[in-house]
């Protein structure tokens, strides 16, 4: 049985056929085709589909399709406007802050979530606001440093 | 920060040395990086894998018609469906060859199962819940086998064996009843013994070291189509598209001619997708079933027995010095924990955990042992850190026992360029007194390491890796307006398509953004060995070398026609042919592919299959903290010194270093398999194997040090795999000198840590 689910995905309207045991992560990927949004372990421990629910950061995949029904879900495609990268991203890409990029879009959304609601980080703020994004490439250090950066230049 | 290499504040380079960001970096932050699991085919069908739930076991029947009823099923296969792939059968791969009835084994166990998660059966169905129920029809009847899980246990007489064809290679005369011990490697010189009981001080540890894993963060997944003339189309994460076609083809007696893998991007594979693990299955089930097949594994099937993991250990090390710190004897038994099926030869290990002293007598002896355990496999370096982590805590020890500073005992044995290396052959050109030179004078050795609430000590740990060269192959387009599109043999796991544009830009005059970069599936591109060994940087950028120098000829030629001027009479600079005065004329590259558009391609090639070794050599310093009521440690600071030859991209080399080293650091403290007695792994999700959060570590601190390589392009070394070796011993060593006491096994988790506290106290003076 399938059911219709209507959500605000990256600021467009989408109305869905789910299965009841579809999660919000196989809604991304299998049925609206957004898949830069990963899937690394499927039971929340690794972070990889860090999305955002109502501006908090969920894991994907340990949110079922059905209660984003009504509710707003920014993934890593609604991040970039127009072209432009947002600033997270950008640093990202200066700083050396994505090497296999698995782990990255899921990153970029944890790190947007901690920038929304604080502009001026400190170091351990931002590690802790990753520390449920597992990265096994870059060993944290320039993910870091990018996101002190994009934080600087969100403010000036 | 880091100080600035070199390379950078030479001019001699316009592209190389340089900090540029990737060129498949936006692409990875937007979400568009394409894995294979983000590809969906019209008509796509989903498998999945039945697993063995016995540890050790004969299988007597497996039953598929309950599974094959099922509505929306469309295909069950098992051993039954492919090929039997005899004892002995190997592809190519390196100096040895890749054992080929391992990999058929590790995809599809046929008769017997060696270890919990062994595949033995998959399913092919309309949708993954469909699939998922599948398995649990299938029925398989098994007879049960005694296990065995230890190392130690595997080896000794009475053990029960695994494999009744294992008879232990390297033993003279070959013995005549078959043994857990696949293989047994000496590496010896001089008299060892002798040297140890006669020597002023010497010192000596056992160390024990769990099962860990790569651990990354996309499961092995593939897509297989096959056509309506068989021919098959793999899309797939893999670290080489060209072993993954000659292990899927012999494992399916597929003719190459009718195989093509296009390797994808890949999210992290650090040596565990060199072997394949589902991909030949998902193309029979396609040939089956007549539709395009996706098979991706879950987490806890890629840690439970879906994937091979990195070998268990149980090393003994003893070393001897003089009163004045030089070396006498090295003396080590490495005991590599194989898993399932015959693993890696320990020789490597053995060498690399030896290679950076100068010593006179050596007794290095190592045995790959099976047990029942997934079978392990390739990481990072394989076998460094767990030999590292022996060795250079018995040299601490010692210099503990003697006195000596541990950096000045480094000094004093220190093997140099031309000093003999443990296989007796004189050393390339090594930078080890440069390495160590810079760690005596940098703030991470000199600066106090200050008070906390709990003890605190630093340490020094050395590492050393081989790295190998073997085949890389590209071609250079030159496309219509002149600019250079590379595609290369091997696939970009750490950066590959930045720094070889960085490459190509250079020896075309260009800037990086001129040169377009991609990795040829295997039927686009001349054969290349896989994404290991630290070796696609430097023996692609010398293929990419000679394939910019064979484009540029052939431009050469058709510029000296098109100026009416001696080919070797053009000056070529920044992408313009000019003749010589007084007429000066000039064309540019766009011009003259315009001008010859119609007069066929340019395609450099080149190849590179014999360059010298790169070989890798590090020194890291670790301050840590050690809270004494609960054992936990924490990693204060770490530096890790390391010459890699010539960094191509600072940037791109940091990461490599610091992502390695963290990689060590988590086996070091958090990370180990945990076996029930029974096989099954007690902590198989991403949870209860627990991997360094941003939490875990500091920031890592690179220094670049840069000794070329003799006739290697550029001089470049490898980079990725060294720093992950000398990590836990740098803990231990650190440990050590905060507490006083040795944690002998690893990862050194809290638990551990405090029991040997508590040990140390209890213990008379």
């Amino acid at each position: 049985m399938k059911l219709l689910l209507s959500s605000i995905i990256n600021g467009a309207e989408h109305s869905v056929l789910v299965d009841p045991r579809d999660t919000l992560l196989e809604l991304l990927r299998d049925r609206i085709g957004l898949t830069g949004t990963k899937e690394g372990c499927g039971n929340g421990n690794c972070g990889t589909c860090t999305v955002l629910m109502d501006g908090a950061p969920v894991n994907a995949c340990l949110v079922l399709a059905l209660e984003v029904a009504g509710r707003e879900v920014e993934t890593i495609e609604g991040l970039a406007t127009a072209g432009e990268l947002h600033p997270i991203q950008s640093a990202l890409v200066e700083l050396g802050g994505t090497q296999c990029g698995f782990c990255t879009p899921g990153i970029v959304l944890s790190a947007k979530a901690l920038l929304d609601a604080n502009p001026t980080p400190g170091e351990a703020e931002i590690r802790q606001a990753i520390a449920g994004n597992l990265c096994r490439c870059t060993g944290y250090g320039k993910i870091v440093e990018a996101i002190a950066t994009a934080a600087r230049r969100l403010k000036a | 920060m880091t100080p600035e290499p070199a390379r950078e504040k030479e001019q001699s380079f316009k592209v190389i040395g340089k900090r540029l960001a990737r060129v498949d970096a936006k692409e990875r932050v937007t979400g568009e990086a394409c894995y294979p699991a983000d590809l969906s085919l019209p008509g796509m069908a989903h498998a999945k894998i039945l697993r063995s739930p016995l540890a050790h076991a004969r299988i007597r029947r497996i039953d598929t018609t309950r599974a094959e009823a099922l509505r929306g099923v469309l295909a069950c296969v098992t051993a039954a469906d492919f090929p039997a792939v005899p004892l002995g059968s190997t592809i190519p791969m390196g100096e040895v060859g890749y054992d080929m009835w391992m990999v058929a084994a590790i995809n599809m166990a046929r008769d017997k199962v060696y270890w919990v998660g062994q595949p033995v059966a998959a399913v092919a169905a309309v949708d993954q819940h469909t699939a998922a129920a599948a398995l649990a029809l299938i029925e398989v009847d098994y007879e049960p086998l005694e296990p065995v899980l230890g190392i130690l246990a595997a080896m000794a007489p009475e053990a029960p064996v695994l494999h009744e064809h294992v008879f232990t290679k390297g033993v003279e005369p070959r013995p005549k009843t078959p043994s857990n011990v696949c293989s047994r490697v000496l590496i010896a010189r001089g008299a060892s013994a002798p040297a140890l009981a006669e020597a002023a001080a010497s010192a000596r540890l056992r160390v024990e070291v769990d099962t860990a894993h790569q651990g990354y963060l996309e499961p092995q997944v593939a897509l297989a189509q096959v056509d309506a003339n068989g021919f098959a189309t793999v899309w797939a994460s893999t670290q080489g598209q060209f072993t993954a076609e000659l292990m899927i083809a012999r494992m399916l007696a597929l003719p190459a001619s009718k195989l093509k893998i296009v390797p994808l991007e890949i999210g992290g594979g650090f040596g565990g997708k060199i072997a394949i693990h589902g991909e030949a299955v998902a193309v029979r089930l396609a040939q089956k079933c007549r539709r395009p097949i996706k098979l991706v594994l879950t987490r806890e099937e890629v840690l439970q027995g879906g994937s091979g993991p990195a070998a268990g250990a149980v090393i003994d090390v003893a070393v001897a010095a003089e009163r004045d710190g030089r070396l006498l004897a090295i003396e080590g038994t490495y005991r590599m924990d194989a898993g399932g099926l015959p693993g890696l030869s320990p020789s490597l290990l053995m060498q690399a955990s030896a290679a950076l002293y100068q010593c006179p007598n050596l007794h290095l002896e190592g045995f790959d042992v099976v047990t029942n355990k997934p079978r392990t496999e390739a990481y990072r370096g394989p076998g460094g850190i767990q030999a590292a982590f022996a060795v250079e805590q018995a040299m601490d020890m010692l210099c503990q026992e003697l006195g000596l500073d541990p950096l000045d005992f480094r000094k004093r044995n220190a093997a140099v360029t031309g000093s003999t290396m443990p296989i007796g052959t004189p050393f390339p050109a090594i930078g080890l007194t440069t390495i160590l030179d810079a760690v005596g004078r940098h703030p991470s050795w000199l600066d106090p390491i200050g008070t906390g609430a709990y003890p605190r000590g630093r340490g020094l740990a050395l590492g050393y890796w081989r790295g190998t060269s073997m085949t890389s192959a590209a071609h250079i387009t030159i496309a219509g307006d002149g600019r250079p599109m590379v595609t290369m043999g091997a696939v970009d796991l750490s950066g590959t398509r930045s720094t070889m544009a960085q490459v190509v830009a250079e020896e075309f005059g260009l800037s990086i953004e001129d040169v377009h970069v991609e990795t040829g599936d295997s039927k686009s591109v001349g054969y290349s060995d896989g994404a290991a060994g630290s070796r696609v940087a430097r023996t692609m950028t010398a293929a990419l070398v000679e394939a910019s120098a064979d484009a540029l000829g052939q431009l050469r030629s058709r510029a000296a026609e098109k100026l009416q001027c001696a080919p070797h009479l053009l000056r070529y600079a920044a992408g313009v042919f000019r003749a010589p005065p007084p007429g000066s004329a000039a064309i540019s590259l766009a011009e003259l592919m315009q001008a010859t558009l119609t007069d066929g391609a340019v395609v450099g090639r080149g190849v590179s299959s014999k360059l010298p070794l790169g070989v890798e050599i590090g020194a890291h310093v670790c301050d840590v903290e050690v809270d004494t009521d609960t054992g936990l440690v924490t990693v204060l600071r770490y530096t890790a010194f390391q010459d890699v030859g010539l960094a191509l991209n600072p940037t791109a080399v940091e990461g490599q270093i610091e992502g390695s080293v963290v990689q060590g650091l988590g086996w070091a403290l958090l990370e180990g398999f945990d076996y029930a007695a029974d096989g099954r792994l007690r902590n198989a999700s991403l949870l209860d194997y627990r991997m360094p959060t941003a939490l875990d570590v500091p920031r890592i601190e690179s220094v670049i040090i840069e000794t070329p390589v003799p006739n290697v392009p550029y001089g470049v070394r490898g980079v990725g795999e060294v720093p992950i070796v000398p990590p836990a011993a740098a803990v231990a060593n650190a440990i050590a000198r905060a507490v006083g006491v040795r944690v002998r096994r690893m990862p050194m988790t809290p638990e551990r840590v405090l029991a040997a506290i508590r040990a140390a106290r209890a213990q008379p003076h």
